[in-house]
């Protein structure tokens, strides 16, 4: 019962602090207007953290596929807009994978940043009012280092895309006993867009004296794939929102003779709530 | 009591389970489409799998001849034919051999190549053709440091610095690895700055940043410098090379700069970004390199690795000088100069170093008047 009651306390505390940083965030929206009626909209708010298994591939600093974990720390806030059929979703994240070769003599390590916005439709209450649908064109930046310690004048590569594409969600409202479920199945999918990668045997000192010919690539499906896949369920604890779910990533992308395949796949526990902010 | 515990469990259970079975029904159809996704990432990952060899020791020996094959550039300018290396030395592997006994077929057949910056690395080894190895040392640091400099020397930015008796400014840099601030390089500019000239020794360093050379090239140019062209491998081919990029160095702004007459000491110890070092000083109106021609190693390397851990390491970028040569089997020098090994009290490429400043920085002589006989003695 004591535990119970720690659990409880703490996830009031983080629901409490995640709510009044959206409201601190969306204030300015609250107070721009005074005699409109009150519309109340919630945000959806959540702190994620994925562990799990990551592969990579990137033959600028080695012909060898590495394999280790995957850790990533996300934020996502996703709000419905005024009339109920569009919402908006942000995503900001950083993800490190620590790898190693399969002879374990040596290893890469990986950081990325992740900032997505997407502008999906929404189709509530679709299937007799048990699915929830949202499509819509997204744009995501991703930006990072893979760094290898014992290679000579490669020992890092830059990741930098920018990409515009598409994201779905679909959320099925159900019950696990008497416990109200909701399973979800989330999708980025990035069609075109803009990439960094450097020559086939390029050195990045080449770059810093001033060469930078053909260094910025157009992304297209013909020589960058790059998709994210959510699956998990969300129940209510009181006033906050907890999740379960698995993501897997994959990336592939080959120009200039040089290729990166990179895979992770990850189980994703969520902690948030719905936070109820009003504009007029 | 008993029974109706039983009872009680067993009902609640199914009950329980009619539920889940009620609620996963429902959910079916989505699961359903969602693994269908899954499923599609699994068969376009499973699709972009790389090439990969096997990790015996002929996978081995076949991967590290094709990383070779597909990254080393200098393959037409050694005229090496790499197809011809691979049959004479795929004879040479087994998978029944040890890892001693591959390391040192795979080790023999890079230096085929003839390159210094070529290395198989492993646990127990690194095979090398260090060139330098073959030729006379040319440097002997503990008959300087004894006999010129009289064990008084300054230290700065792995430079060790002093003025010499005849007011030439005396520098020895060891390794390009060592960072040079620019703040050290202003003190040590600054002391040696009443010099008539300068002489900086680079015998014996084998090499390091790149970052490095330009920054003390930087303080013996007046302008903006051809450095010279450097390239890259652009895809797997044997001349796969980019056009030359020319670059170019500049005088660091708001720091002290060196114009007077310098010489620069070089051996066959002074390889890859010493060569470079060397290479662009050499272009340098104000400079005279004095001493054997350098070890060479112009191609700056590349690691890349094989599927049992050893690493490889080999020239994967040209640089040229600023004619647009490339220097992988060194920079002559200006003077030609060997030290005598018997003699442990003079280095004669230091001698001659400083005979040339002592030229450099004379006076002018006057015109003789009427027809007087000449001096018996020179000051040369």
């Amino acid at each position: 019962m004591k535990k119970l009651n720690i659990i409880c306390f703490i996830s009031h505390a983080v629901a409490r602090s995640i709510m009044l940083l959206t409201v601190l965030m969306a204030l300015p929206l609250g107070a721009a207007a005074q005699d409109d009626v009150l519309v109340v909209t919630p945000t959806r708010s959540m702190f994620t953290l994925d562990i799990g298994y990551a592969s990579i591939h990137d033959s600028y600093l080695t012909p060898i596929t590495y394999d280790g974990i995957d850790l990533e720390l996300a934020y996502e806030a996703s709000r419905l807009c005024k009339q109920g059929h569009w919402q908006w979703q942000l995503n900001v994240g950083a993800d490190y994978n620590y790898v190693e070769n399969p002879a374990k003599n040596n290893d890469l390590q990986k950081v990325m940043g992740n900032l997505s916005f997407a502008m999906q439709h929404r189709w509530a209450n679709a299937v007799g009012g048990k699915v929830s649908l949202s499509v819509g064109p997204m744009t995501q930046l991703r930006a990072g280092i893979v760094y290898n310690a014992v290679n000579s004048n490669n020992p890092v590569t830059v990741r930098a895309h920018w990409n515009v594409g598409a994201a779905a969600n679909a959320d099925f409202f159900t019950r696990l006993g008497r416990k109200p479920i909701t399973l979800r199945y989330r999708l980025q999918l990035p069609m075109v867009g803009a990439f960094f990668a450097p020559e086939y045997d390029e050195s990045y000192y080449e770059i810093y004296l001033g060469n930078h010919r053909n260094l910025a690539h157009l992304g297209w499906w013909g020589n960058r794939f790059d998709m994210t896949h959510y699956l998990g369920a969300e129940v209510r604890l009181g006033g906050t929102i907890v999740s379960l779910g698995y993501r897997t990533r994959f990336e592939h992308w080959h120009v200039n003779n040089l290729k990166v395949h990179d895979v992770t796949h990850a189980v994703v526990i969520g902690i948030g709530a719905d936070l109820i902010t009003s504009h007029h | 009591m008993i029974s109706f515990l039983i009872y009680h469990f067993t009902h609640r259970t199914v009950a329980h389970c009619a539920v889940m079975l009620q609620a996963i029904k429902k959910v079916v159809p989505v699961v359903h489409c969602c693994l269908s996704c899954l499923l599609l990432v699994c068969v376009l990952g499973g699709c972009a799998q790389q090439d990969e060899f096997e990790r015996d020791q002929v996978g081995n020996f076949e991967a590290l001849w094709t990383i070779m094959d597909e990254h080393y550039s200098f393959f037409d300018y050694k005229q090496v034919d790499w197809n011809e290396v691979h049959s004479r030395y795929r004879a040479l592997v087994s998978n029944e051999m040890t890892d001693r006994e591959l390391f040192d077929v795979c080790g023999d057949m890079l230096k085929e190549l003839r390159d210094g910056h070529t290395n198989l690395i492993a646990s127990h080894d690194v095979s090398r053709y260090w060139v330098w190895e073959q030729w006379p040392v040319n440097y002997n640091e503990r008959l300087i440091d004894q006999h010129y400099l009289n064990f008084d020397y300054k230290r700065a930015s792995g430079i060790k610095y002093q003025i010499l008796p005849d007011n030439f400014g005396y520098m020895y840099y060891g390794s390009f690895s060592s960072v040079i601030g620019e703040g050290n390089l202003d003190l040590i500019l600054s002391y040696l700055s009443t010099a008539d000239g300068l002489i900086i020794d680079v015998r014996d360093n084998g090499g390091g940043y790149l970052t490095n050379v330009e920054t003390l090239v930087s303080r013996f140019i007046g302008e903006k410098t051809l450095a010279g062209y450097i390239c890259h491998k652009t895809g797997k081919g044997h001349n796969d090379l980019s056009e030359p990029y020319a670059y170019y160095f500049e005088p660091t702004k708001n720091h002290i700069h060196y114009l007077k007459p310098v010489v620069v000491l070089a051996s066959r110890g002074s390889f890859s970004a010493t060569n470079n070092f060397v290479s662009i000083m050499k272009s340098l109106g104000q400079v005279t390199i004095v001493g054997d021609t350098t070890g060479g190693g112009c191609g700056l390397p590349f690691t890349s690795e094989l599927p049992n851990g050893w690493r490889v390491r080999f020239s994967s970028c040209p640089i040229m000088d600023a004619q647009g040569r490339l220097t992988e089997f060194g920079v002559a020098p200006d003077v030609r100069v060997d030290m005598d090994e018997d003699d442990h009290t003079h280095d004669a490429i230091l001698d001659t170093a400083i005979g040339i400043l002592a030229r450099a920085t004379a006076p002018p002589r006057l015109p003789r008047r009427g027809n007087s006989a000449p001096p018996h003695h020179s000051d040369n």
